[in-house]
């Protein structure tokens, strides 16, 4: 396919009717480190496998509260995921501001989708190279959104973005059928376990690489700190997917 | 004086109103929120709009009223309508709660306050959404939820009824009973109140707007009839 003839910008369509522009920018999404996401009845988890770009340097972190109800995971370019976090912070705060209420879940995926098309329809633009899974909870439940560079978005039961996703994705399909039911605990276990699936061979989850931050009904969303991650990593050994115990 | 500010090039704001509605009271009882006002509007010291429906719902769980400048009130009809159609575009079902809807009159009011160009209005929000909600919005864009609400002449003359008949775990009859005894008082003493009212209710089940009834009143003591305390003085 002589793609180079059609992928110079947005407003030009391939012969098989692909814009080359913004199947790149999701190829971004998924040259970044993994993040994962699953829900249950009462709760959202959301874990992320932090960077580190060098020896000296700190993890980069991959989480944002967008406010009590709502956070995102991101996966690709972080200067564009920082941009749609500002963004959907700020129509957080102003829907707060004038209903007292906290932003519907879907309405603010709407609008971060309505904002990624337009990028992807202009000679001028280049479209946002990121991808998030935005956890929120709202009147209508529990949630957790993907959303794509193209300016679509879909909801999942649980889902899981970025390099080496195709692993975490084959856990969930074995396993998912147990989260609507399953406790806070258990998935974030299962989290961190589908997590642990993507990692490559010379890697290991510590608290310092691990990201996981919940929400739930009555639960505003937190980061897990340090010692809590130290002691779900270590529960990790034991834990069985299939019982969603702890055994021998 | 109406086209004064086409002479002098400023723009002017409204610091008195036209057309007014009378007093609104609001009570909660155990199953719900209950709002009563009466049907008239007033230009001036005349009755001229003697069969107005005040009560307007504006969402399967939400009633406003309001005294003061109708078209105003009949404004921000059109305007919280406005929130609940443009919620449609996001085909997600989430409708504004009563309480989004309280807030969102409140920041109206705030902000048009600031520009001295207030709605002249009290505003009344009842509703009922996993629990009941009343609140009102005054001229300044105060909020306020309470679990009884009068405005206009009503504050004066009817919160010491309220205070001895009503609580907020009465029946509907009980609430309804209260408010047409608060009416009964205003049609007496406020000059610009009417007997016919009209009571709504919104519970668990929804909204209720009832038929405009007239509050009993009686007009035959012997010294009205007769006169009697009134002598002719001759000579």
């Amino acid at each position: 396919m002589l793609k180079h003839l059609y992928d110079t910008d947005c407003v030009t369509w391939s012969p098989q009717g692909k814009l080359f522009q913004v199947e790149y920018a999701m190829e971004a999404v998924k040259q970044g480190s993994i993040c994962l996401g699953l829900k249950s009845n009462e709760n959202v988890v959301l874990c992320s496998l932090k960077r580190q770009p060098s020896e000296l340097a700190g993890y980069q972190e991959k989480q944002f509260k967008i406010d009590d109800h709502m956070a995102i995971a991101i996966a690709g370019l972080t200067a564009d995921a920082r941009v749609l976090c500002k963004y959907m912070r700020t129509e957080c705060l102003e829907y707060k501001y004038t209903y007292e209420s906290h932003h519907p879940v879907g309405r603010l995926v709407f609008k971060v989708a309505e904002k990624s098309q337009h990028k992807t329809q202009s000679g001028a633009k280049r479209p946002y190279g990121v991808g998030l899974l935005v956890a929120g909870i709202d009147p209508n439940g529990v949630h957790l959104f993907e959303t794509c560079p193209s300016g679509n978005y879909y909801e999942y039961k649980c889902q899981a973005i970025g390099s080496r996703s195709q692993a975490a994705r084959t856990y969930f399909e074995s396993w998912f059928h147990l989260f609507e039911k399953s406790t806070l605990e258990q998935l974030i276990l299962h989290g961190l376990s589908a997590l642990k699936k993507a990692i490559m061979e010379d890697e290991e989850l510590n608290e310092k690489n691990v990201e996981v931050g919940i929400l739930g009904k009555n639960q505003k969303f937190i980061h897990l700190n340090a010692q809590e991650l130290k002691e779900y990593i270590q529960k990790l050994e034991t834990f069985n997917a299939n019982t969603q115990i702890q055994q021998e | 004086m109406i086209f004064n500010s086409e002479i002098s090039g400023q723009q002017e704001h409204t610091t008195s109103p036209v057309v007014t509605g009378g007093s609104v009271i609001a009570l909660v009882y155990n199953g719900g929120v209950l709002v009563g006002t009466d049907t008239l509007c007033s230009y001036g010291s005349m009755a001229t709009f003697k069969n107005v429906q005040k009560i307007a719902q504006i969402s399967k769980n939400t009633i406003y009223v309001s005294s003061g400048e109708f078209s105003d009130f009949q404004q921000v009809v059109r305007e919280l309508a406005k929130i609940d159609r443009s919620a449609l575009q996001y085909d997600d079902g989430v409708h504004p709660s009563p309480k989004d809807y309280g807030n969102y009159l409140a920041r109206l009011s705030y902000k048009k306050r600031c520009k001295i160009n207030p709605l002249y209005l009290q505003n009344v929000i009842a509703g009922f959404d996993n629990d009941k909600y009343l609140a009102l919005v005054d001229i300044y864009g105060t909020y306020l939820e309470s679990k009884f609400i009068t405005t206009g002449f009503a504050s004066y003359f009817c919160k010491a009824i309220i205070s001895n008949y009503w609580n907020e775990n009465c029946s509907l009859d009980q609430a309804k009973q209260v408010i047409r005894e608060c009416f009964k008082v205003l049609f007496c003493r406020d000059c610009r109140a009417h007997d016919v009212i009209q009571l709504a209710y919104v519970d668990a089940q929804g909204t209720h707007i009832e038929e405009p009834e007239r509050v009993e009143t009686k007009w035959d003591f012997n010294g009205f009839k007769y006169r009697a305390n009134e002598k002719l003085h001759t000579q």
